[in-house]
Parts: C-alpha cells; sequence; structure tokens
C-alpha cells in the first residue's frame, strides 16, 4: 500500500455566490522513499494540494487515504494528531517561531507528541540539528540566522518526529541559487536515508533533485 | 510539565515585547491582592487587639453605669443621667448576686490639679474602692494603693496614673508629696502602671484615683455613684450575673415590669462585639476595593490576551500545522493568562506584607498574619487570569493554519 493516495481529489473554494474548483479530479500515488517533485505554473493548485497530502485541510470530494488512514471525514483535531505523527513540513517563509531558540523551535513538535520524554526529545533535537550543520546555533534566534540555515532549522523541526513524509512547498523560494542547492542537497540526503519527500514547486532547477516530478495544470495532474 | 515550562519560556519572551501594556493589566490583580492581604492581615491584627484588651479589661468583668446608655459606632454616650445608683445598691449586688464574686463602686468627675507652681487644667478623678486594681487587674508600680481602712476614714490619699505622676512630678518622685486636687489637698500613695487607652476610650493613665467615699464626701458632696464594676465569678456566669444584678437594681429602684431601666450593665463582650463590627466593615469595605480591582486586572488582561493573540496569529498557525489540538491551544494560553495574573498576585502579596509589616510598627498594632489573605490572593489571581483568558484562547482556537500559512 503507497504512503498517499488520492482519488479524484476536488477542492472547491466558495468566495461569496461564485464557487471556484481549484482540483478538478487529482489521482495520485506516492510509494514509501519516494522523493517526488509536484511542478506547475503559479495558480494551478500547487499549495491547495499539499495542504490536502499534508493534512492541513480536506477535500471537498474524492478520498484521500495516508498511511492506512482514511483522512477524508477526520475532524481538526483528528487531523493536528494526524500531522503530527506523519507529516513534516518545509516552508517558502520558515516560518519559524521569532521569540523561541532555534533549540525551541525543533522542539515545537514534540510539544504535541503522544508519550514524549523531555531527555530524549532533547537529545534528539541534538542529534538533528548535527545532522542539518547547526549544532552550534541551537541557543540563536531565527533573526541571527541567514535564511539558508533558517530552512535548516525548519528541517530539522520536520524531521524530529520522525515523520514518514517531509513535504516542502517551495522551500526554495527565499533562498539564492547557491543556498537552495545546499538545502535541496539535504533533502536528497534526507531521502537516501530512507524519507519520503514530496517538494513543491515551480522551478525546473529545483524539481530536477526529486527521482519522479509531476505536473499539475488548471487543478489536473498532466503526465 | 516540560511542554508548561517550554511554553511558558516562550510565552514570557513574546510578552516581553509589550512590557508596558503587560504591566498595565497586571496592575489590577496587583492592587486586587494588595488590599486583599493589606486588610485580611489588618482585621486579623485588629481582631487580635480586641481580644487582647478584653483580656485587659478583664474577662469576667461587667460595668453598671447609672442611667440609660446608648452605643453610637464606637462611642457610648449617656442618653439620661440618673441619680439613683448608690453604695447601697453595691453592696446589695455583692450580697444578693451568687454570680457575682466582688464589686467596686465608683465615680468621677474632672478637676484642676496643682503641685507647687504646676497646675493641669482638667484632670479626671475617680473614686473607687480598695480592690479596683485587682477588680480592673491595674495595678500600682510604685508605692501602694489605698487601703479600706483609708476609704473609711475619709483619708486625703491619691494614687496617680502614670500620665499624670510624669505632667506633675517630671523625673521627682511623687510618692509622699502632696497635691492640690480642687480645693483638697491630699498625700500620694501611688504611681500606677502603664495601662493605655481602655475599650471606652479613656485614657487610664490620664487619671487619678482616690478613696470613693472621700470623693463621695469632700470632692462633690453627693450620696450618688455613675459606676459600679462587678467581677463575676468565671466568664461563664457573665451573663446570670447580669441578670442577677439587673433584677436587684430594679427591685431596689422600684421600676415596675415594663418601664424603663435607669442603668445599663454592660459586659466586656458587648463592648467588644461593637468593635468588631467596626473591624468586619473595614474587611467588607477591603474586599470590596480588592474585587474591583481584580475585575479591572481581568478587564486589562483580557484585553493584553486578545492583543497577545492578535499579534501571535502566525505562532498559532504554526502550532496548529505541526500538531497541536484545540484544546492545546486552548490550555497555553489559559496558562499564560493566569501566569500573567499570577505575576501581579506575586507582586501584591508581596507588597501587600511589606506595607503590613510596616502598618503594625507604626500603629503597634500586634503582628498577624493572615493565611486566609493568602489563599484567597492566589485562588483570586488564578481565577482572574482563567478567566480573562477563556475569551481569547477561544478566539486563538479558531485560526485555522491553512489560513495562515497561504498568506
Ligand atoms: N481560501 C481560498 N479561497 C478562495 N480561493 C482560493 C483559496 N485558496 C486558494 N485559492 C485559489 O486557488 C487557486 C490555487 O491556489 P494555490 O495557492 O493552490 O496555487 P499555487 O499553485 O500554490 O500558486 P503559487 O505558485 O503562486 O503558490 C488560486 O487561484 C487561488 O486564488
Ligand atoms: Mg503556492
Amino acid at each position: 500500500m503507497p504512503l498517499c493516495v488520492l482519488e479524484d481529489v476536488k477542492k472547491t473554494y466558495r468566495i461569496g455566490e461564485d464557487e471556484v474548483e481549484v482540483l478538478k479530479g487529482i489521482n495520485l500515488q506516492v510509494e514509501r522513499g519516494e522523493f517526488i517533485a509536484i511542478m506547475g505554473p503559479s495558480g494551478s493548485g500547487k499549495t491547495t494540494l499539499m495542504n490536502i497530502i499534508g493534512c492541513l485541510d480536506i477535500p471537498s470530494s474524492g478520498r484521500y487515504i495516508l498511511a492506512d488512514k482514511e483522512v477524508t471525514h477526520l475532524s481538526d483535531d483528528e487531523l493536528s494528531v494526524l500531522r503530527n505523527e506523519h507529516i513534516g513540513f518545509v516552508f517558502q517563509n520558515f516560518y519559524l517561531l521569532p521569540y523561541a531558540t532555534v533549540l525551541e523551535n525543533v522542539l515545537l513538535p514534540t510539544l504535541y507528541m503522544e508519550h514524549s520524554k523531555n531527555g530524549l526529545a532533547r537529545k534528539r533535537a541534538r542529534e538533528i540539528l548535527e545532522l542539518v550543520g547547526l549544532s552550534d546555533r541551537a541557543k540563536f534566534k531565527p533573526n541571527q540566522l541567514s535564511g539558508g540555515q533558517q530552512q535548516r532549522v525548519a528541517i530539522a523541526r520536520a524531521l524530529i518526529n520522525n515523520p514518514d513524509l517531509i513535504l516542502a512547498d517551495e522551500p526554495t523560494g527565499q533562498l539564492d541559487s547557491k543556498t537552495a542547492g545546499e538545502i535541496m542537497d539535504l533533502l536528497a540526503k534526507m531521502n537516501e536515508q530512507g524519507k519520503t519527500v514530496a517538494v513543491i514547486t515551480h522551478d525546473a532547477g529545483t524539481a530536477a533533485y526529486a527521482r519522479k516530478t509531476l505536473r499539475i495544470r488548471d487543478g489536473l495532474i498532466v503526465d | 510539565m516540560r511542554r508548561i515550562y517550554l511554553n511558558l519560556m516562550i510565552a514570557i519572551r513574546s510578552l516581553y515585547s509589550f512590557k508596558l501594556r503587560t504591566g498595565l493589566a497586571v496592575l489590577g490583580v496587583f492592587l486586587g491582592t494588595f488590599s486583599l492581604i493589606l486588610v485580611s492581615n489588618l482585621s486579623a491584627s485588629l481582631t487580635r487587639k480586641g481580644e487582647m484588651e478584653i483580656e485587659k479589661l478583664g474577662r469576667d468583668l461587667l460595668v453598671v453605669r447609672s442611667g440609660t446608655i446608648r452605643r453610637f459606632g464606637g462611642a457610648s454616650r449617656l442618653l439620661s443621667e440618673a441619680t439613683t445608683l448608690t453604695m447601697a445598691d453595691a453592696a446589695a449586688i455583692a450580697e444578693g448576686a451568687p454570680s457575682v464574686l466582688d464589686v467596686s463602686p465608683s465615680s468621677h468627675r474632672t478637676f484642676p490639679v496643682r503641685y507647687e507652681r504646676n497646675v493641669l487644667a482638667s484632670i479626671l478623678v475617680t473614686g473607687v474602692t480598695s480592690n479596683y486594681p485587682n477588680l480592673r487587674n491595674f495595678h500600682v508600680k510604685e508605692g501602694s494603693f489605698f487601703t479600706v481602712q483609708d476609704d473609711e476614714g475619709l483619708s486625703r490619699v491619691a494614687v496617680l496614673g502614670r500620665k499624670v505622676a510624669e505632667k506633675l512630678f517630671g523625673d521627682s518622685d511623687p510618692l509622699g508629696r502632696n497635691i492640690l486636687i480642687w480645693r483638697v489637698p491630699c498625700r500620694v500613695v501611688g504611681v500606677m502602671e502603664e495601662k493605655g487607652v481602655d475599650l471606652s476610650n479613656v485614657d487610664q493613665d490620664n487619671q487619678i484615683f482616690v478613696p470613693v467615699n472621700t470623693f463621695l464626701r469632700r470632692f462633690v458632696n453627693k450620696n450618688y455613684i455613675s459606676t459600679i464594676y462587678v467581677q463575676s465569678a468565671g466568664s461563664a456566669s457573665t451573663s446570670a450575673a447580669k441578670r442577677q444584678i439587673e433584677s436587684i437594681l430594679r427591685e431596689r429602684h422600684s421600676i415596675r415590669q415594663g418601664k424603663r431601666d435607669d442603668f445599663t450593665v454592660i459586659d466586656a463582650k458587648d463592648v467588644a462585639a461593637l468593635k468588631s463590627q467596626a473591624t468586619s466593615m473595614i474587611t467588607i469595605l477591603g474586599r470590596v476595593a480588592a474585587g474591583i480591582s481584580f475585575l479591572i486586572g481581568a478587564i486589562g488582561i483580557l484585553s493584553i490576551m486578545i492583543l497577545i493573540v492578535n499579534e501571535r496569529r502566525l505562532e498559532i498557525g504554526i502550532r496548529r500545522a505541526v500538531g497541536s489540538r484545540s484544546r492545546d491551544i486552548i490550555t497555553q494560553f489559559l496558562v499564560e493568562s493566569s501566569f500573567i495574573s499570577l505575576m501581579g498576585g506575586a507582586v501584591g502579596v508581596l507588597l501587600g506584607f511589606l506595607v503590613t509589616v510596616v502598618v503594625f510598627k507604626v500603629s503597634r498594632l500586634p503582628f498577624t498574619i493572615s493565611p486566609e489573605g493568602f489563599i484567597i490572593s492566589f485562588v483570586a489571581s488564578v481565577g482572574t487570569g482563567v478567566l480573562a483568558g477563556i475569551y481569547p484562547s477561544r478566539k486563538a482556537m479558531s485560526i485555522q493554519p491553512v489560513d495562515i500559512i497561504r498568506s
């Protein structure tokens, strides 16, 4: 069974009287251990799709199954638990807490884990910071770091709960091409170590790191 | 525990960016706990002082006053004077009331007093019997009190209150000297110990005692008295003693059924009850003030929390994205608002405590701490924080990660 199965997923938004169909029937499977890129022009529905794959939102119709669990009809809080256990997010704007230290930011998802143990969580956070090359920055605040370093913190945060899927929406959008390359190298390294990675981007250079590329246009996967 | 700690560390740093507004929000709770602590310590101390005064007055003491007495607030006022209370009444009470151990009839008036060139224009002169010191638990410090023989023989002797002795004699020894009370020369035989103001607000140290018979014959030339101090046979029998005294006096004064007494019997507890009424007024007013402060504090915290929730929409979105459930968010903000409130509470308790210590020192009240005040302060602080946090944390809960992450 693949990690993610989307069957005829549609998403419509209501704006006043009008209904806008953003996703028009997505069929998609992501196998464990894959590294895929989802490409498409601006407004094609990439972020909308990522929100559904990442359990931040639910489809208007169709089915979504994540790690053998039917997501389609879950409540808000059930979705939270699912995200906490299965998904690690990396965003274009990093989205770190500005008044928390690097270490605290990395620890954030562990606050909402079941059965977490303080010593273990901290130890793991330090190991992961080592892995992303920031062990000497644990006490820094995000605004004392470069963009690339901030994105590494975000990746560390995405890894802390040992998720099944790392979901990155335009992870290189705010970075120069050299730094972008380093971030993508890091994600590729995670994939080599067995993590499933999905990157959403409209940049072909970024997509090139993935082992498989899907194209989305006007709410449909085109090849 | 670790979660609360980490969340609080993050919250404190974010609060730090609203120092002034957080400070203002904390002010209300601060004032609330401050007045709570102050008032409860103060009223505990006043109650203690009242008890000490009853002790000083004599727990088993009853006072029979001539005339009808009404009390307004703390002060008693003579409504009608009577000339019917006599030495014979006192003797009859001592004889006829089984619950009475001892009596001391007494009368008083103010007179000018002179020693050599030293003149005091108006000093309370009280005629009492020789058992008065025992009855009132008020003893001679130097020399001796006058005797039964002094009283019976109408001796011209006087015992001075501490302050009178100081005013008339300064540092020199008053014993054996002759002073002039009105036109009567009296020999000083003793000086009383320091006693202070009693429950009826009379300064016990600013008076002169003379034998009551001497007083009646040589000073006022009357045969009626104003007061009889009565010692009952233990505090359990004061009410019995009171009833017995009343029936003896009504009979002796030929007061028929339904007619008003021409005397009043007061016991120490009556006076103390009045005092504690005044104390409980202070307590009630203080609690009202504290309540209003807590209300203001709650409104302050409510507004700062709404502000904080708005400023931290992104944080809430991120937390939701990485797995916090709505109840985690609610708990987080309730803990934060109680924390803000508790900070104010802690400062209020500390300052309230310091100020009570100063007040006790300055007004010489007995040092008493009311544990009740601390408990109420703690509960009220946390309660204010939680109540004020409910609405903002519900607002925080409604923030959806998709809305935050998209923008
Ligand atoms: N909450 C919403 N309400 C209404 N319309 C929305 C909402 N969210 C997205 N849309 C619309 O859905 C379409 C797809 O948006 P989406 O963010 O998925 O595009 P995208 O592919 O991620 O674009 P970009 O590359 O610019 O990030 C857009 O036309 C957008 O206006
Ligand atoms: Mg997008």
